[in-house]
């Protein structure tokens, strides 16, 4: 699925029930306005009965419209009234605006009820005829306030475009929300078959290389006796070759078994231990390889660090890490520090070396790649994968010429 | 402040005008008589034309070739604010009709001098000093009362 297709996926939903919302709204509103509307009417017609009936009464007791109006004045919502004669002429008229009375020959054709926008909003208007008792007839034509049905109507309006505008402020916040949840799961998914692929590509790798180490292993076993017997039945002076022989035999039989134990899962044996003490141990085991490369071990421990995990594997990181600082440095200092922050325990191991490019940098953990021309590019790789089964992490920083720094962080301690 | 003096006391004259002589116009603006008239001004007058308001800016106008003069009804003084002056040029566009069946008489929707247009009411006659196209010009005001 395209990423566009995401969008779509997540737009296009609420945007069609935005669509339903705002037409349902629409309609809804225009069947109440039109509702209110035909109220309106039919009480603004009762209203202009109710006034008829008081009008012919007046005027049956001889009042002049002045007077009729001046008893009408008080209402607020009739805006403008005017009484006219059978022949529509008008008698009298009052508006609450001056000179305000928008009465034309056209209005005045026919009984009717209308609405006319002005300034002062909309205004019903009805014109209407009635008769005395002596059958004079008279019209009555009034100008009707609408502006509380206005105010509804704006309120109305007013609260579904808020509503309206919190549902598509809502929608958006969600969908955009569910379309990153989506992109990530998926990203998520992705990595997740890579590393599938990946342990599955290792694994195959792991059992073609475990049968050909065993098979190497075996022959070399048989020559490394052979030489052994050699060794015995040698003529003098070729004591010398059959000693690098042999060693040379040793040294593949080492880097076989490095293979092995590096494609081996690691099997974690958990004790509690000082971790001191491996860092003791280290010092000790590398102390006369350091002072032959003239390079000085420097210990700042962590005091009364128990750790709960597999001492022999972690042993073997720290002699790892120290061996190549060691390796690396050319006179100089290796640091090793440990702290705990937390739940959580650093071993940093810091050499004053050459350091490392960042091209090795970026390599360093890979199986069979190394730095140095010796290598077999195990150690590190190892060294990480006890890490990871410890459930720590493990990052360099190094810069070219001044030094590399590996730290170990493990849950613990 | 002989000058406030002065405003304060005209004010009060106005409202004594307005509120004791109550409504001389027995004339609503009437779309089906509306007409132009280009004439002169003559005389500028202030006269109470509806109950329980302002009294209105009332001019004579002469009218170009007859000759025949017109009572124009302009608007409550507070609303214009701009100057006239006798002998001026003047274009009314307004509702007429005859006071006391003889006087010709306008009530302006439009009034056109030195080049300048002035909006007085709309085009049903409904006052912009009540708020409509002049809205800016105009000052607010509340509902008015019913006035003959």
């Amino acid at each position: 699925m395209k990423r566009q297709n995401y969008l779509l996926f997540f737009y296009i939903p609420l945007l069609g029930f935005m669509i339903i919302f705002f037409a349902f709204s629409s309609l809804n509103r225009s069947y109440i306005k039109g509702k209110v509307e035909k109220l309106v009417d039919e009480q603004l017609q009762a209203t202009a009965g109710i006034l008829k009936v008081n009008f012919s009464h007046l005027l049956k007791e001889n009042y002049t419209p002045e007077h009729i109006f001046a008893q009408f004045s008080a209402e607020e919502d009739i805006y403008y009234m005017a009484l006219l004669d059978e022949n529509k002429q008008i008698l009298g008229w009052r508006s609450q605006f001056e000179g305000y009375l928008p009465l034309s020959e056209e209005s005045l054709k026919t009984e009717r009820t209308w609405i006319i926008d002005s300034p002062a909003g909309k205004i019903f208007n009805s014109f209407s005829s009635f008769s005395l008792a002596n059958s004079r007839v008279y019209y009555l034509y009034l100008g009707y306030s609408l502006a509380e049905l206005e105010e509804m109507m704006l309120r109305s309006r007013k609260n579904f475009h808020l509503i309206f505008g919190i549902i598509v402020a809502v929608g958006i916040f969600f969908s955009v929300g569910l379309y990153r949840l989506q992109v990530h799961y998926l990203n998520k998914k992705r990595e997740w078959e890579e590393e599938k692929r990946e342990k599955q590509r290792y694994r195959d790798m792991s059992a073609l290389t475990s049968g050909v180490a065993h098979e190497i292993k075996n022959p070399l076993n048989s020559l490394a006796l052979l030489f052994e017997l050699l060794s015995k039945k040698a003529p003098s002076g070729t004591e010398e070759d059959i000693a690098s022989g042999k060693e040379q035999i040793r040294r593949i039989s080492r880097i076989i078994d490095q293979f092995s134990s590096s494609l081996r899962p690691v099997e974690l044996r958990k004790e509690k231990f000082l971790l001191e003490d491996i860092v003791s141990d280290v010092h000790a085991s590398l102390a006369r390889e350091a002072t032959k490369k003239g390079v000085q071990i420097q210990c700042a421990s962590y005091p009364d660090i128990v750790l709960l995990a597999d001492k022999g594997l972690l042993r073997q990181v720290l002699h790892n890490l120290v061996k190549n600082a060691l390796e690396a440095s050319d006179g100089g200092t290796v640091f090793i520090r440990t702290g705990r922050e937390k739940k959580r325990v650093s071993i940093s191991v810091q050499d004053t070396g050459k350091g490392m490019t960042k091209g090795e940098k970026k390599r360093a953990f890979e199986p069979f790649f190394s730095g140095k021309k010796s290598g077999m590019g195990i150690g590190l790789y190892l060294v990480q994968k006890i890490v990871q089964a410890h459930e720590g992490q493990i990052h360099c920083v190094s810069e070219e010429g001044k030094g590399t720094t590996f730290i170990i962080e493990i849950p613990g301690g | 402040m002989k000058r406030r003096l002065f405003l304060l006391a005209y004010l009060l004259g106005c409202l004594i005008i307005s509120v004791s002589f109550g409504q001389k116009s027995r004339h609503f603006y009437n779309v089906d008589s509306e007409k132009k008239i280009e004439g002169r001004i003559q005389d500028i007058k202030m006269e109470p034309r509806y109950k329980s308001t302002a009294p209105f800016l009332v001019i004579k106008l002469a009218e170009n070739g007859t000759q025949t003069v017109y009572n124009v009804e302009i608007s409550p003084i507070w609303f214009f604010d701009q100057d006239f002056h006798k002998g001026e040029d003047l274009t009314v566009i307004g509702s007429y009709y005859l006071t006391d069946g003889k006087t010709p008489s306008i009530i302006a929707r439009e009034i056109r001098y030195r080049g300048r247009t002035l909006a007085l009411r709309d085009k049903h006659g409904f006052p912009n000093w009540r708020g409509g196209q002049m809205k800016g010009k105009a000052r607010k005001r509340g509902k008015g009362k019913m006035g003959l």
